[in-house]
């Protein structure tokens, strides 16, 4: 295959294939933080017996329960759209869990089903934002930061969420109104 | 400067002229000279991948500081890097094996690198089975535009590890079928060098890396009748035998036949996982019904590999007669023949352990035949192995057990002591 004339043009078809993969991940992204919905969802404790797992901390989520009537309509990593509104306090809720995505203007967030609970008849999501990436020196410290505070009910924990038609962007993890990013620059200051 | 004083002496001696002097030392200047410049190349690739590692790093440190948008173009680098290599590489350098094999490799990975950067930017979960084929589908035809070998192996890889984290590690265990597909994007690759570089290094790398990825991912289809795997496997494993008969690799060094090698040692070890009896008891209890198992894919994968097996041993031995045709050709028929007994009675049991005997003795008389040490002790250490297996079987009391070591061991001793004797008496 010596032939530049088919080469040439079929490598420039090629590098704007791989150029644009990326950049619509970056649109459809950009796309839903600046005009998606923010929702705050409130963050639970992890398991302390995780290992740590390197540059990003893991989250896990205090509203990621939900009753069902048949088992049989539930299979674990089963596509699940899970449908948001928010509580008296400003945090994100599940209102209802769908099987097919909504066509009404409803702000929804394309999950899987993460567990099963038989006996409580209740089925747990995995939640897509469960990662927040973190610069690599930066994240051991916010992981045990974030497990101490979390541990303490008397402080308010959650993720900012932007959520657009199904896709959800994880902004940032708050605690007490302030980044973790920061709470850990501070944190080394002291 | 040694060279200098012995070409000034055979001067002086009348052996050669001025003329034949001079060529020869320009000769050997011009070679020092391009071994020179090939340590340079290596050096200053080192110096280049030192810095490019530095300012990764800095830029990794100080990776909070920046904006989205900043961070977003950091994105876009090393693609952009890698294709204006690529580009350039096209346009005047496209003969050249170093700077496509090298572009290429760059490349790849800056894909790979550019859509993990995004992902960790917009804290994008892990779904690798996408990743993995994206970036797979991606680079692929890099292969074909530069005949980038190295890009061939790392989409083998690529592509195996797209399966084996489908097929296998992923809860719901989906049959990852796409990988056979991309697994024939890469073969008119694998032709290639066949027909224009048959005795290059590349051609061996393919030689083992495409069948190692193949008994890796065949098992990804395996569902609920798991035990047509192991006559999909076995004939696999016959396959590779027969493949490697053929005249281009059996008169290649053993550790270039990587079809011989695989398809032997494979066909062995199955083999004696299957002497024991815990196979056969599970075979005579699950008992499918002919419209059950027909609708497996398991048996429909035994199915077409026992059929392209069988179709190249056809073509192979069929102007052969009986006594020519090698053993190892046709384990795999005989394996059929006894996984269908098996359904029906336990004889399959002994059958296969006087199969696997009977595959090492026969390695063994080839071994003698060919007068190599290798092939015999080979067989010898299949016997030997069948024993030990048996060992663990407590049907046998310890006295016979003895007795088969020391059969064995006996072997080990007369057979090498009788070959290299033959070879003494034959010097």
């Amino acid at each position: 295959m010596n032939n530049k004339k088919i080469l040439l043009p079929a490598f420039i078809v090629l590098i704007l294939a791989q150029l644009f993969v990326p950049a619509k991940m970056i649109l459809d992204n950009e796309n839903t933080l600046n005009t998606g919905i923010e929702y705050k969802f409130k963050v639970a404790p992890i398991d302390p017996t995780d290992p740590f797992r390197g540059k990003y901390i893991t989250l896990f989520y205090d509203e990621n329960t939900r009753t069902f009537q048949n088992e049989e309509d539930w299979k674990i990593d089963d596509e699940v759209y899970v449908l948001l509104t928010t509580d008296s306090a400003g945090f994100a809720k599940i209102k209802s869990l769908s099987k097919e995505k909504p066509v009404d203007n409803e702000d929804f967030v394309k999950a899987t089903v993460g567990l099963i609970l038989e006996d409580d008849k209740k089925i747990m999501i995995d939640f897509p934002f469960k990662r927040f990436y973190m610069e690599e020196s930066k994240a051991y410290e916010a992981e045990l930061l974030y497990d101490e505070i979390v541990q303490d009910s008397s402080q308010i924990a959650y993720t900012l969420v932007s959520v657009k038609n199904g896709n959800a962007v994880l902004k940032d993890v708050l605690i007490n109104e302030v980044s973790i990013v920061d709470l850990v620059k501070n944190n080394r200051k002291k | 400067m040694s060279l200098q004083k012995d070409v000034s002496e055979l001067v002086k001696a009348n052996i050669i002229t001025t003329e034949t002097a001079d060529k020869i030392l320009a000769f050997y200047s011009a070679k020092n000279s391009s071994s020179n410049n090939r340590l340079f190349t290596a050096f200053a690739m080192l110096g280049a991948i030192l810095v490019g590692l530095g300012i990764i790093l800095i830029i990794a440190h100080n990776w909070d500081e920046f904006s989205r948008s900043s961070k977003t173009l950091f994105a876009f680098l090393p693609i952009l890097i890698g294709q204006i290599f690529c580009s350039y590489t096209l346009l005047k350098n496209q003969n050249n094996t170093a700077w496509s094999e090298s572009s290429c490799a760059f490349l790849f990975f800056a894909v790979g690198a550019s859509i993990s950067l995004v992902s960790q930017i917009y804290n994008i979960p892990g779904d690798v089975g996408s990743f993995m084929l994206t970036w797979m589908l991606l680079c692929l035809p890099l292969v074909y535009i530069f005949n980038s070998s190295i890009t061939s192996l790392l989409y083998i890889i690529g592509i195996t590890y797209y399966a084996v984290n489908l097929g296998y590690w992923s809860y719901k265990s989906a049959e990852p079928y796409l990988y056979w597909i991309l697994l024939f994007g890469v073969l008119p690759h694998y032709y290639h060098i066949f027909k224009n570089k048959p005795e290059s290094n590349f051609m061996v790398y393919h030689n083992w890396l495409l069948p190692v990825s193949i008994i890796i991912s065949l098992g990804t289809v395996a569902e609920k009748t798991e035990e047509w795997m192991f006559v999909a496997y076995i004939s696999l494993f016959g396959l590779f035998c027969l493949i490697g008969e053929v005249d281009f690799f059996s008169k290649q060094k053993l550790k270039n036949n990587a079809f011989s090698v695989l398809g032997s040692f494979g066909t062995i070890s199955l083999l004696l996982a299957l002497s024991f009896d815990w196979f056969w008891e599970e075979l005579t209890r699950n008992y499918f019904s002919i419209d059950e198992f027909i609708s497996e894919p398991e048996f429909y994968d035994a199915l077409v590999i026992s059929l392209i097996a069988g179709f190249l041993f056809y073509t192979q031995n069929k102007n052969k007669s009986l006594k020519d045709i090698k053993p190892s050709a046709i384990v795999f028929i005989l394996f059929i023949i006894l996984f269908i007994l098996g359904h029906i009675s336990s004889i399959s049991l002994v059958l296969i352990n006087l199969l696997v005997l009977g595959i090492g003795i026969s390695t063994i008389k080839n071994g003698a035949k060919m007068n190599s040490l290798g092939i015999l002790n080979y067989g010898l250490l299949i016997i030997a192995a069948l024993v030990i297996c048996r060992f663990f079987d407590s049907h046998l009391s310890f006295v016979i057990r003895g007795l088969m070591f020391v059969m064995v061991g006996a072997g080990f001793f007369a057979t090498n002591y009788w070959m290299l004797k033959k070879r003494k008496t034959n010097e």
